[in-house]
């Protein structure tokens, strides 16, 4: 996911002139985004933040916006202009004879490039050595399970995310987080979700946070400033306005409205799913479709009954979602029902159609900076529509609430981390210079730079919510704001869907994923279906042991 | 000692007469290297088992021990039987090497489809006896799969007619033939991921796809190739035969070419037309390259997999979905080792019997054709 919005990025910084003309309709775009969802706290400036303003903005100079890709030595050039933190806590040389193996991702020259950047100037500085293990993404929750369920763990630092927390945290296999780590990584910067409970177990800490995930909800403004929509949306005896969708009665709504229209002479569509299984990713659209109906407020569960691990995926706030699936896949483009997120997010919606679509925030980021993206002037962002009424799994009864719509975003994935690794702690100059490459990785300034630039990382922290330092690296005020807030809009919302840590999260997405195809093929019903998902997880809860799992699950739930 | 044969001479081997002492040498030999196999495997055991521990970091020590057993074994055939042993050495390291790489990892994986392994388990791997077989025969989508191999084996039989009709052409006196025989290998020449990529996901795309466009043109308004369960079955099956084609032509094309000319001939000379020449002369000669062709192409389609994975991930509703490709996603996205390897050595013994049932019918069927 991230990367390819990285690389888009890159590609699009010839265009960045043609991006930055790109303002026109997005004087509704703000308004839209505000009127309805809400905005959330965003920093006044950077300098009133307390923020080190000069070395923020030379990083970001570094290479420079619309100056092409960085290359190596800028990461090294960016790495040794923030080693501050590691001056402060490690004397010059005081590692040397150090020798740690790091493994982490190779995705189109993101990730590990970068890191072998930005940790080499700490490797002159320090003496310690770092030795790399590559992995390209679909090889690395095979390479992790078999390491670990085999005892040959040959790594000492890890790149991981947080879902797979359960899998190795879980499991006492990483290191605890020594408290002049957290001092310097400023923990209290991380968006409200990236906080405690994500990245401990027992209460005890493990992770660095070098990225934050979460759905957000990407909108073509010109559909909904569109009049002859507006009007034929009134003469077909609707009573609400023509406008961005809220909720996901009105995102179905206006889905079979689209049905048959045209707009600029092309077929006009509404909401797009994703139906088809993409390595247990694709579940968590369906997640985003269900977490405004089935996400109570107050009550961190969702997706299991903490008490039991006995699914809800059943209950009816899942059934309806994706019976809105089934509903509104005629409506869709012809081969929707072969559509993975990656072509919904970018070969459809980027590709100009459809009008709305839920993804990570790499859509928003590639649509102005992409050359195959034609709707860079006409998209617009908004947190996750919400429901009119949700589903309280407590009583079994649907409820509306006194506030209005719920809202619910997913926060899907939690984002990449730096973990350390236990062995390292038989070995105190070892296990400094873990945690001291770790914090490095991790600091706040580091921070800015890999979400301005192709990095494979997004925002995680509220000090990159400072819009004047985006609007200085060249970035549209208008645009950046609307999509900032989408992000941390989500990452900060008290009704937040947390993702369930627990270990082999990802085996229960992939067999729901072969359950949701076969009802979106007209197969089976969409209770008939759901009730599959639940015995298959059930079997699946049995097979990796209910108790640990239900401990697990209360951890990652901070419960 | 043995004398050197001559030409045309037949060899008389006479057994060289061993020392009753260098005899006990060779057993104690193999003894000893016996013990030391048997005994690293056990200590490891014990250890691994948790009942005692005695055994190694890793089970590095014993494909070490077997490696000395190995050297031991032809060391013993030489010194207790003489010329006979040395005979023996110019197989033994084969049979060793396939027992090693072949026949044990085989076994092994019986034993690994016997457990309830699941890496994300916290407890880790344990014996179930059949119960992953059991399982197996109530899982619909494997069975699912199954199904759809029986529409892709039955496609087999497509690709043959049509490879062998261009197998005719290339092997007819047309102009530029050879400039055809390297183009129409050029398919099966690239990789299937490629080819997934370039007609699955662009050809056949249904926005922008060439494909899409001219089904569009020819009156197909919505040409969705992949969202429909016998379009997309259709669609996956021609792309593998695009790919595939070329290789059973070939097969067919040198079939043809080695077919003495002189029968064809005759058959003309006695009045036969082409279709006649055909079918009495040319595909009963044909037919043990036929079977040979088909049969390779048979293997290679019961692996089906990349294409279905990229293009269409199984579906639409598990429509595309192979075996293969549904062992795949048991094991990379679900981890499920002892399940997934149950599933495949249940699918390795049913491509095994098939085969075997396939060549005794084909067997049967050239001796009568050709008769």
């Amino acid at each position: 996911m991230k990367p390819d919005v990285y690389n888009r990025i890159m590609a699009a910084q010839a265009n960045r002139r043609a991006m930055l003309k790109g303002a026109a309709g997005l004087g509704a775009l703000a308004a839209l985004n505000g009127a309805g969802l809400g905005a959330f706290t965003r920093p006044a400036s950077a300098a009133a933040a307390g923020l080190d303003t000069e070395l923020r903005k030379k990083i970001l100079q570094i290479p420079g916006v619309g100056k092409g890709s960085p290359t190596d030595a800028d990461y090294r050039k960016v790495g040794e202009l923030c080693l501050g933190g590691t001056k402060q806590t490690v004397k010059e040389g005081e590692l040397k004879g150090v020798e740690l193996t790091f493994m982490g991702l190779n995705n189109q020259n993101t990730h590990d490039f970068l890191f072998r950047g930005f940790l080499h100037p700490w490797e002159e500085y320090t003496g310690a050595k770092i030795n790399w293990i590559d992995l390209a993404q679909a090889d690395y929750n095979a390479r992790l399970q078999q390491a670990i369920s085999t005892g040959t763990i040959d790594w000492d630092m890890l790149e991981m995310g947080a879902p797979f927390e359960g899998d190795v945290c879980g499991r006492g296999l990483t290191s605890e987080m020594p408290d002049w780590v957290k001092n310097l990584i400023d923990m209290d910067d991380y968006v409200n979700y990236l906080k405690a409970p994500v990245g401990t177990w027992d209460g005890k800490l493990y992770r660095v946070s070098i990225d934050g995930d979460t759905h957000n909800f990407n909108y073509r403004t010109d559909y909904f400033s569109d009049a002859d929509l507006a009007k034929a949306w009134k003469d077909a005896g609707n009573k609400s306005e023509w406008g961005v969708p809220k909720t996901w009665q009105e995102v179905q709504a206006v889905t079979k409205f689209l049905k048959g229209k045209q707009v600029k002479g092309q077929d006009a569509y509404g909401y797009l799913d994703a139906p088809k299984p993409w390595g247990g990713f694709g579940f968590y659209f369906l997640g985003s479709r269900a977490s405004a109906y089935a996400k109570y407020p107050g009550e961190k569960a969702w997706l299991f009954d903490v008490d039991t691990m006995k699914p809800r995926v059943n209950n009816p706030a899942w059934v309806r979602a994706i019976q809105d699936v089934i509903d509104a896949l005629p409506s869709e483009p012809p081969n929707q029902i072969n559509a993975d997120p990656n072509e919904t997010g970018f070969a459809e919606f980027l590709g100009g159609t459809g009008s709305m679509v839920v993804w990570w925030g790499d859509v928003g980021a590639a649509a102005k900076t992409s050359d195959s993206s034609v709707v860079g002037d006409v998209c617009g962002f908004s947190i996750l529509p919400g429901s009119d009424d949700v589903y309280n799994s407590k009583t079994g009864k649907w409820e509306k609430l006194s506030s209005g719509p719920n809202y619910a975003p997913n926060l899907a994935y939690l984002g990449w981390g730096i973990y350390v690794m236990k062995k390292v702690d038989s070995d105190e100059k070892k296990k400094k210079a873990a945690w001291s490459a770790a914090a490095h990785l991790g600091g706040k300034d580091l921070a800015l730079w890999t979400s301005a630039y192709p990095s494979g990382f997004q925002c995680y922290r509220n000090s990159q919510h400072h819009i004047d330092e985006w609007v200085a690296a060249g970035y549209d005020k208008d645009y950046i704001t609307s999509y900032l807030d989408s992000q941390f809009n989500s990452y900060n919302h008290p009704n937040g869907a947390i993702e369930p840590r627990i270990p082999g999260i990802f085996q229960y997405y992939s067999t729901a994923e072969d359950i949701l195809a076969n009802i979106f093929a007209g197969k089976l019903k969409a209770q008939e279906g759901a009730d599959q998902i639940a015995a298959a997880w059930e079997k699946l809860t049995d097979q990796l042991g209910r108790e640990s799992q239900i401990k697990l699950y209360k951890a990652a739930l901070g419960m | 000692m043995n004398q050197p044969v001559a030409a045309g001479q037949t060899e008389i081997v006479i057994a060289d007469p061993i020392a009753p002492g260098r005899r006990l040498f060779g057993h104690v030999l193999l003894a000893a290297a016996t013990l030391l196999l048997v005994g690293t495997a056990l200590l490891q055991v014990l250890d691994v088992a948790g009942i005692a521990p005695v055994g190694f970091l890793n089970w590095r020590p014993l494909l070490y021990a077997y490696l000395v057993w190995a050297v031991a074994l032809g060391a013993w055939q030489v010194i207790t039987r003489g010329y006979i042993g040395q005979r023996a050495l110019f197989v033994l390291p084969a049979a060793l090497f396939t027992l090693a790489v072949a026949i044990f990892p085989t076994l092994f994986g019986f034993y690994i489809a016997s457990l309830d392994w699941n890496l994300s388990s916290a407890e880790g791997p344990h014996f179930n006896g059949f119960h992953n077989f059991v399982s197996m025969f109530h899982d619909a989508y494997y069975w699912n799969a199954l199904l759809n191999m029986g529409f892709y084996l039955l496609a087999v039989i497509v690709e043959y007619a049509i490879a062998f009709g261009l197998a005719l052409l290339l092997n007819a006196e047309i102009r530029a033939r050879k400039f055809f025989r390297v183009s129409f290998l050029l398919p099966f020449m690239l990789s299937p991921v490629a080819v997934s990529w370039m007609i699955g996901k662009s050809l056949m795309e249904y926005r922008f796809g060439p494909a899409a466009r001219l089904a569009r043109d020819l009156g197909w308004h919505t040409p969705a190739f992949f969202a429909q369960p016998w379009t997309a079955r259709i669609a996956i099956e021609a792309m593998d035969a695009w790919v595939s084609i070329p290789f059973i032509m070939i097969l067919l094309l040198a079939g043809l070419q080695a077919m003495p000319k002189e029968v064809t001939e005759a058959a003309k000379v006695d009045g036969a037309n082409g279709w006649q020449a055909f079918w009495r002369v040319t595909f009963p000669m044909m037919l043990p390259v036929s079977v040979t062709a088909v049969l390779i192409r048979v293997i290679f389609k019961l692996k089906l997999a990349d294409i279905v994975i990229n293009v269409t991930s199984g579906g639409p509703g598990g429509a595309t979905d192979t075996v293969s490709s549904f062992i795949y996603r048991v094991y990379r996205d679900r981890s499920n080792v002892g399940y997934g390897t149950a599933l495949a050595m249940f699918y390795l013994v049913l491509i095994i019997v098939f085969l075997t049932v396939l060549l005794r019918v084909t067997r049967h069927w050239t001796r009568s054709v050709n008769d």
